[in-house]
């Protein structure tokens, strides 16, 4: 039977972003000098993009998920309002007017191109935010209020290391954990 | 009077103060909800009367259809414009200061719609065939007419509602999951569905920004086609005093200049019953009165332009109509309209009148008043001066009309409370945001402040 090999990591709490810009910095400068870490995770109460940046690229086309949920919506639409007016020839009379309507239908499909780009974007928001998800056991509280919490996935061998670094920017508080 | 600015508020005393206001409101917050479920009851009582007795007791006759549920309707769907389509507007150009108020506009939002969505099944009467305009398999042989400006109101409506309730939540997951952190018993399991397990990590942070501003992108021109199509209603229509051009603009005007009142209303409300002095500061409830201005002197650019088109048509009927409107039966109506949403704004041109709150509160509900009634003169002196002389008499709403639009007002305040009772009515993180941004840029300010001080001293030696 294989064995899964359990994820090591060091999550750190910082009290400033300035701090924790400066541990990413550090993380990252011993990762490209003894590749040691496997992965790094931000968690902050509100959005720090240079500290984002630091982290690596984000690759989050949600913005591709709005446009062909557009497109969707504009085509379906039509063929939605034109279905009605196929169906409706036979039953009431149309007074010499077209079947197929085009100027009210592009009511039709305006309102369903926007119905479904929102939708879409949503579902590009929760693919690439990775939710909905169990909350993790170690995810700290204060989080969510004035703390910065820095994890680092990284193998037992090298945590005095990570642990010196963390510690090194300041870190209020340091575990370790095993999943 | 509290300070005009937001001061340097610490983070853990933000989410402090805003889950404060999740348990314990002032008293008074348990008054107005009283007074609201009170005044629902009665709309209850006076809807069962017409339900059982039909429309006659409305005092609803041909050719009066359309009277006080159809301008409530317009109103409440006005009512929903400025929540969304401000934030989602102050979102895309980066003003900092709707933070602190946008959530519980967008609430408004969506409890106006809620509102709104009632008045056209009061209105039809036969309650149960309400499900006749919804696109369903056609057994009765009666499809919906699509080239109806009435069906293009239902799916604009509820593309409205839809993506409006979905704006609302998505900005609301990074606070649900502090709720859910502090939270206990029943709230604690809610918070805990709502927050998706959001942990503020740096890839949802991503994904939520550029979620949130794909979606303003969309709501913007979202909200300007809904109150459009409201206007197409009317302005599709022959009747003299609806055939008009530029009632889209118009209306999209009015909403907006009526929903920013309702802003203001419910930001004097909500800043004394949950105690949120410290966020919503007479800075932002200046800012917010600045644009109710700005609002209101191009809604009324629009109405007098409405006036002198009509006026050099030479189109009898309508210029009939215009006249009788402010000389006939409904004169009271329009020249107290004019009072309320032309004059009472000028008032909004002195600072210390903007950045009192209980004079805003008063001036928000003039302006509303006047709004209701601009709804009101839109749809009734049209119906009593219509092209035959038989249907040219004048019909005020009865008790049943009158007791179910203030029931209105009570249904949707009630639902804006518990709202602001169980979710955070102030953005957390956003007002953290603010904060942060405002030190660092203070601090940035300074420091450019004292190296030009530190360049002028080295020049000043120089030069000595």
């Amino acid at each position: 039977m294989r064995r899964i090999r359990k994820k090591h990591f060091l999550f750190a709490t910082y009290d400033d972003f300035e701090k924790a810009k400066e541990v990413v910095g550090e993380l990252n400068a011993l990762d490209d000098k003894e590749d040691i870490i496997d992965n790094i995770e931000l968690y902050s109460p509100i959005e720090h993009p240079e500290v984002n940046e630091m982290l690596g690229e984000f690759h989050q086309p949600i913005q591709r998920f709005s446009f062909f949920g557009g497109i969707t919506g504009t085509i379906l639409g039509f063929i939605f309002a034109a279905g009605v007016g196929q169906a409706m020839f036979t039953v009431q009379p149309q007074g010499g007017k077209s079947v197929i309507t085009i100027p009210p239908d592009i009511v039709i499909a305006y309102e369903m191109t926007i119905l479904l780009g929102v939708l879409s974007t949503i579902a590009g928001f929760l693919i690439y935010a990775g939710l909905p998800r169990r909350v993790k056991s170690y995810y700290d509280h204060e989080v969510g209020v004035d703390q910065i919490g820095v994890e680092v996935e990284t193998h037992p061998d090298n945590n005095e290391k990570v642990r010196t670094t963390l510690e090194g920017c300041g870190a209020v508080e340091v575990r370790e954990l095993t999943q | 009077m509290s300070d005009y600015k937001m001061k340097d508020i610490e983070w853990a005393k933000i989410n402090e103060d805003v889950l404060a206001s999740l348990e314990s409101p002032r008293k008074a917050f348990w008054i107005v909800l009283a007074v609201c479920f009170a005044l629902v009851l009665c709309g209850a009582a006076a809807e069962i009367y017409q339900y059982n007795t039909g429309l006659g007791v409305a005092l609803m006759n041909n050719p009066h259809y359309w009277q006080t549920y159809i301008s409530n309707f317009v109103f409440w769907i006005g009512m929903s414009h400025s929540g969304t389509l401000l934030s989602a507007i102050l979102l895309l150009t980066h003003a900092d200061w709707r933070k602190p108020i946008y959530r519980f506009a967008e609430a408004m939002t969506f409890f106006s719609i809620a509102t709104a969505a009632i008045f056209p099944i009061i209105h039809i009467g036969r309650v149960w065939d309400m499900y006749w305009v919804l696109p369903y398999p056609n057994q009765h042989a009666i499809w919906p007419n699509f080239r109806s400006p009435l069906l293009w109101d239902a799916f604009a409506i509820t593309t409205y509602a839809t993506s409006s309730a979905l704006f609302l939540y998505i900005g609301m997951i990074p606070d649900l999951a502090i709720c859910r952190d502090k939270a206990k018993g029943w709230r604690k399991k809610l918070y805990t569905a709502m927050s998706l397990g959001w942990m503020g990590r740096a890839t949802e942070w991503v994904a939520f920004q550029k979620t949130y501003v794909l979606m303003a992108c969309f709501l913007v021109p979202l909200a300007v086609s809904v109150h459009s199509i409201v206007a197409s209603d009317f302005a599709m229509s022959m009747m003299p005093g609806w055939h008009v051009t530029s009632f889209p603009p118009y209306f999209v005007a009015g909403a907006l200049y009526s929903g920013c009142a309702a802003i203001i209303t419910l930001f004097v409300l909500l800043r004394y019953l949950f105690k949120f002095e410290a966020y919503m500061t007479p800075e932002i409830m200046d800012k917010t009165a600045r644009l109710t201005f700005a609002i209101a002197m191009a809604w009324n650019f629009l109405n007098l332009s409405e006036y002198a088109s009509i006026w050099y048509s030479h189109d009898m009927f309508e210029h009939e109509m215009l006249i009788d409107k402010f000389t006939g039966p409904y004169a009271g109506v329009v020249w107290t309209m004019l009072f309320c949403a032309t004059i009472v704004p000028f008032a909004m041109a002195w600072k210390k009148v903007r950045v009192n709150m209980w004079a805003m509160f008063v001036i928000s509900l003039l302006i509303q008043l006047g709004m209701w009634l601009e709804r009101f003169q839109i749809v009734s002196p049209p119906l009593a001066s219509n092209h035959e002389p038989w249907t040219q008499v004048a019909v005020w709403p009865g008790l049943v009309q009158m007791t179910i639009t203030a029931a209105s007002f009570g249904w949707f305040t009630m639902l804006f409370l518990i709202f602001c009772k169980v979710f955070p009515s102030v953005s957390m993180y956003e007002v953290k945001e603010m904060v942060y941004h405002r030190n660092k840029h203070g601090k940035q300010k300074l420091q450019d402040l004292d190296k030009i001080k530190d360049d002028m001293i080295k020049t000043e030696e120089g030069l000595s």
